[in-house]
């Protein structure tokens, strides 16, 4: 028989019972409901905690600063980074020590933070913009939340930032170098602002400009020329970087799951990278919510099992109503295990639809206790400041529904295991002596 | 086309432990060539159905052994079972046994879904089949809707959509009158000529025993003997 049969077959039988089969899907999307907010609350508090100790840095971040010999990290690195298990991206960035200075119509900025990076493996590190949109020339560049503050103009005591919205604005990047006469002289490179990055974590600013790797090398390429002047060759930093290899001075690994982070440092640490992450750091507290949410999960599933009675129920009327149909299907030879499989269709479907169902619940009431929840601290707390840093009380993670939703579908045929069972024992005769 | 060997078959009632015996089939012999008709008559209670019952494998002999189609059938797994039947076995019964949520084109459609046909042929092989038992006009018809003479086509078409080469029929004219009886018989003997389909029949009417090539009688289990046309 084929599936697609089987599927209509348990829809149409499911058709008869319509109300029976209600309340049992209604009692499983309580129960997954109930399952999925009382986890929720581990993920939220662990989330609003981790953000708030880690201020803002990403707590799967680990950086690495140098090998097992003490260098800054080459490509070579980089591609033995990315080959550890569960690191999801490696973002490399440079920071360009050159001497340099933006400036927009009448606004300079002096010493600004400027990284060289490759924007593919940042956007997959997860870096994300409040406003506009990733690069796409070599020309265009990303900067910080709070760019605008080094952004001024100012004669003496009064100092004013740039308030009008950068995205979209031509800036000129100056690098300062210094000619035969060692006169101060500049060369310009215009630059597009394209996006602004999130807003950070209360208390971080974020400053910096990102340019792309090719503007790098042009800029590079432009002063080593103007250091090849031989009477200008004294600075060392610069004949060093000249001879060797490509390297970078801030790596960063993103690992795909916050648990991974510390297989992974241990895997560093035994290759000789040098590293630090604000996760490891809190290890303890990570295995502490680890439990929490396997603890809150357990209990969740007991109000599904509680559910799974009504399935159980649901299922062995289901049977015995259908008992004379069963044997007369057997008798012109239907196969024991496609009956079973009707059944155990049914109940995965009851599961299904049960937990889909629960799941919308679960995210509403999750989405208007995060909406409450601040309004009810500030009423009783009377501060205001409490907040302004973003409590989140239930937070529902694709991992949590997804986890949900299998324990229901698992719970669902569990329940439906022994009247499909039954279903395949009718006796043929006995069930086509009953009247019709 | 059909061989039951030396078979014994005996029910056991009562609890476990303090269970009563009873004999119904004492060494039954049989044989049933292909194309044949043959009717098996005999006192209500001489083990006629459980024969049947028997060679459907809806119930395992105590003792001997059944061929189909050569294959000894009595060693088959449960599931093996039902892909035999449904590939080599037509059914009828007397209360026709229609599933009565399904509508008479659903009820003849059962057999070809279970094999796993698609569903253009299903279309086509349930339509003819529905026009060959003359009941085109009640195909969304529910068996409770129709007649017993009805019904009984249906549960006819339903036997016949698989093509099978046997067909068993346990008092096929039993709940019908003398009208839908003829009808029937004129049927299953046009069946047998056109299609040469085999058919083993139980009946306790004279009519019905006359079709047969052959009819068999059983009296207290054991075969009695038989007359042949
Ligand atoms: N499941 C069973 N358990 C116990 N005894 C049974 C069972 N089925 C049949 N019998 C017994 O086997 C004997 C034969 O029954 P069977 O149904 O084969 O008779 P039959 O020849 O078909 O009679 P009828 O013409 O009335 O249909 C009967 O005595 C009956 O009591
Ligand atoms: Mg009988």
């Amino acid at each position: 028989m084929k599936f697609k049969d089987k599927i209509r077959f348990v829809r149409q039988n499911m058709k008869k019972n319509r109300m029976r089969v209600f309340m049992t899907i209604l009692a499983t999307a309580i129960g997954c409901a109930f399952l999925i907010l009382l986890a929720s609350v581990g993920f939220g508090l662990e989330k609003s905690i981790i953000s708030d100790l880690t201020e803002g840095r990403l707590a799967n971040e680990i950086n690495v600063y140098h090998d097992k010999d003490f260098n800054q990290l080459n490509d070579e690195d980089v591609e033995i980074l990315k080959q550890i298990e569960h690191v999801k991206t490696v973002t490399k960035r440079n920071t360009l020590h050159h001497e340099m200075m933006f400036k927009l119509e009448e606004y300079e900025s002096y010493w600004p933070q400027v990284y060289a990076t490759n924007f593919p493996s940042e956007i997959e590190a997860g870096l994300e913009l409040s406003d506009g949109r990733m690069p796409q020339a070599n020309d265009e560049i990303i900067v910080g939340y709070h760019f605008n503050e080094i952004l001024t103009e100012g004669n003496g005591n009064e100092i004013v930032y740039y308030e009008e919205d950068l995205i979209g604005k031509t800036i000129d990047l100056q690098v300062i170098y210094y000619d035969k006469e060692e006169m101060k002289q500049s060369e310009s490179f215009p630059v597009k602002i394209v996006g602004i990055t999130k807003q950070p974590a209360p208390k971080v600013k974020e400053q910096f400009a990102l340019i792309s790797e090719p503007l790098l090398k042009e800029i590079e390429d432009f002063t080593v020329e103007a250091f090849l002047n031989p009477e200008q060759s004294n600075d060392e930093d610069v004949e060093l970087n000249l001879d060797k290899e490509k390297t970078y001075d801030d790596v960063r690994i993103y690992t795909n799951h916050l648990e991974n982070v510390s297989g992974v440092i241990e895997k560093l640490n035994e290759l000789g990278y040098g590293n630090y992450s604000v996760t490891n750091q809190l290890g303890q507290i990570n295995t502490l919510f680890l439990v929490i949410k396997i603890g809150l999960i357990f209990v969740g599933t007991i109000a599904l099992l509680i559910a799974s009675i009504g399935i159980f129920n649901t299922m062995t009327m289901s049977v015995t109503e259908r008992t004379q149909d069963i044997g007369i299907m057997k008798a012109i030879g239907a196969h024991p295990s496609t009956i079973k499989q009707i059944f155990l269709i049914e109940s995965s479907y009851i599961g299904l639809i049960g937990a889909f169902i629960g799941t919308l619940f679960a995210y509403v009431i999750s989405i208007v206790i995060n909406f409450v929840t601040p309004m009810i601290i500030e009423a009783l707390s009377g501060n205001e400041g409490a907040t302004t840093q973003d409590i989140m009380l239930t937070y529902i993670p694709i991992s949590l529904v997804a986890t949900s939703v299998s324990i229901s579908l698992l719970v669902a045929i569990f329940s439906g295991w022994r009247p499909a069972k039954k279903a395949t024992t009718v006796d043929v005769l006995k069930a086509m002596r009953r009247d019709i | 086309m059909i061989q039951v060997k030396e078979l014994n078959h005996q029910f056991k009632i009562g609890k476990k432990k303090r269970e009563t015996i009873i004999p119904v089939l004492k060494n039954i012999n049989l044989e049933v060539s292909k194309g044949e008709i043959v009717t098996i008559v005999g006192k209500s209670g001489s083990g006629k159905s459980t024969l049947l019952n028997l060679i459907s494998g809806y119930i395992r002999p105590t003792e001997g052994n059944i061929f189909i189609n050569n294959q000894n059938v009595s060693e088959l797994s449960e599931g093996d079972w039902a892909n035999f039947r449904i590939n080599h076995l037509g059914f009828i019964f007397q209360s026709f046994q229609l599933i009565p949520s399904m509508t008479a084109y659903q009820n003849i459609e059962l057999p070809l879904i279970l094999k796993g046909a698609s569903e253009v042929a299903r279309k086509k092989q349930t339509l003819d089949m529905l026009e060959m038992v003359g009941l085109s006009d009640y195909k969304a018809f529910y068996p409770s809707e129709l007649s017993g003479g009805q019904q009984q086509r249906v549960s006819i078409a339903r036997a016949l959509i698989v093509k099978p080469p046997i067909i068993l029929a346990d008092e096929p004219t039993g709940s019908l009158d003398s009208e839908n009886e003829q009808e029937l018989l004129n049927f299953i003997q046009k069946l047998n000529q056109d299609h040469n389909i085999t058919f083993l029949i139980i009946t306790h009417d004279d009519q019905v025993a006359k079709i047969g090539h052959r009819t068999i009688i059983i009296k207290d289990g054991k075969i009695q003997g038989g007359r042949s046309l």
